[in-house]
């Protein structure tokens, strides 16, 4: 039991120091710094969102437009950005592998949980500076909201997880990944409630871990105007699972790294 | 004490493995000084990285029941856009200790002086050496792991090195691979002589130095 509590203080430790590292080489120490960690989500959000208030018109079923792809395009500029520095992370961090306590995983965590904070925060300005103009409501019910986002996260992070060691396997991965990240939007729930879709479509979309964690957030934002569906146990099996994989790949490739 | 027992290392290469090492057996505790010899490619810096848990080992395994050094080489370890403070900062903090108390040491025992505050890939590589052996000397470890690097330090460096590591902290494990028989001989009590991913311990300097020069 000690020597667990030992290591979680390590790796927590590790984790922290390396997240320090991370925000000053990725946005230096001057200026808004990280706070540029928010803009792209934002600008993407806002942009896609205004777009579509022009093709659809300010409402959909009752529910604000721009809201709405605010809500579902902030988590997933999160998962694409989480999966994008995923990729070749231990090759770009080797030379910290010298420090025996630093640990593959740590920097997967490291930078998930960057992109995680950064939706976040875009999430929080995003909503407040929208909810001045009365174009974001306030969340029905915050809580909802925020378990929906920890999932999304969970299954983010099993994703990469596996991401990380299979990159470094093979270079047709970083190829494959923009384009599978695309293809993956309808699974999404980015740009629908599975109230809308036709029953058989739905039965696909309840077995797609963040399309029910997406609907999960809606529920919390939107409450009583939202039908929900979503299938909570097959999408925390499916992440446990997408875990397991990717912590035993790491560990056998551990074998395997060679530092430069 | 630091136990290597049956410690091998092999790479994979187009499909074949190749043996770096096989069968590594020794121990090192407090105050011993074990030097590392071998040609280019024996696999000094490769035992050195085993010894580190840098790499896993392919066969065997290293038990250490004191507190070690990373492998201070000339390079790893550091980051090179990032300034030496910023590089001390992560590696005070990743070792549970104070950027404070360290700070006076490194910036006293590198002599960097402004240096200190500019990206480490502007560091020559005697400047890079002489952050490594400052932290590590800061941070206080029980076993030294040293690749090559104080070779690449000037005299008033290698005097530095000869009275912080050597002759203040006596009672610390040290394991050296360097080319410099003359360094070996004037530091090791033990040296272990690597031949085709073989190695044979010697307990005299002198006869692993005159092994090594028969290689």
């Amino acid at each position: 039991m000690s020597a667990l509590s030992e290591g979680w203080r390590i790796q927590t430790r590790v984790i922290g120091a390396l997240m320090i590292r991370e925000l000053n080489t990725r946005f230096g120490r001057d200026n808004i710094g990280f706070l540029w960690i928010c803009a792209e989500p934002m600008l993407f959000a806002g942009l896609v969102g205004l777009v579509w208030s022009f093709i659809r018109g300010p409402e959909e079923n009752g529910i604000g437009i721009v809201a709405f792809i605010g809500s579902g395009y902030i988590p997933l500029t999160f998962f694409r950005s989480a999966v994008g520095r995923s990729n070749k992370v231990v090759e770009a961090n080797s030379g910290l592998m010298y420090h025996r306590q630093i640990k593959m995983l740590d920097f997967v965590f490291t930078r998930v949980f960057i992109e995680m904070i950064g939706a976040m925060m875009a999430y929080v300005f995003f909503a407040g500076a929208l909810g001045l103009v009365g174009l974001f409501p306030i969340p029905a019910n915050p809580g909802i909201l925020i378990a929906g986002f920890l999932l999304y996260a969970l299954f983010t992070l099993s994703v990469c997880l596996i991401l990380a060691p299979l990159s470094e396997l093979s270079e047709v991965i970083e190829k494959l990944l923009p384009v599978t990240t695309y293809i993956m939007i309808p699974f999404s729930g980015t740009f629908q409630l599975n109230s809308w879709l036709s029953p058989s479509v739905r039965a696909v979309e309840l077995w797609s871990p963040p399309a029910n964690a997406m609907e999960i957030m809606r529920l919390g934002l939107f409450g009583d105007k939202v039908h929900p569906y979503y299938d909570l146990s097959s999408t925390l099996a499916i992440s446990a699972v997408l875990m397991m994989i990717g912590l035993i790949m790491s560990r056998r490739m551990r074998r395997d790294i060679v530092v430069a | 004490m630091i136990v290597c027992e049956g410690l091998g290392k092999s790479y994979k290469h187009g499909g074949r493995r190749k043996q770096v090492l096989a069968n590594i057996n020794f121990s090192v505790g407090p105050g011993d000084r074990l030097g590392l010899l071998g040609r280019n490619g024996a696999g000094k810096s490769t035992l050195i990285r085993l010894l580190g848990g840098v790499e896993m080992p392919s066969e065997g395994r290293v038990r250490r029941d004191m507190t070690m050094s990373w492998p201070l080489a000339l390079d790893g370890g550091f980051q090179g856009s990032l300034t030496g403070y910023d590089n001390a900062r992560f590696i005070a903090r990743i070792y549970g200790r104070e950027f404070a108390d360290i700070r006076a040491f490194i910036e006293d025992f590198t002599e960097l002086g402004r240096q200190l505050s500019n990206p480490m890939k502007t560091y020559s590589s005697g400047m890079r050496a002489r952050l490594a052996f400052g932290l590590s000397l800061a941070i206080e470890f029980d076993c030294y792991l040293i690749d090559e690097v104080i070779a690449v330090g000037d005299a008033n460096f290698q005097r530095k090195c000869q009275f912080e590591l050597f002759e203040r902290r006596a009672d610390r494990a040290i394991i050296i691979a360097s080319h410099s028989t003359e360094q070996v001989r004037s530091v090791c009590k033990s040296a272990l002589v690597l031949d085709g991913g073989r190695g044979v311990l010697y307990d005299d300097v002198e006869a692993a130095i005159a092994a090594y020069e028969q290689l």
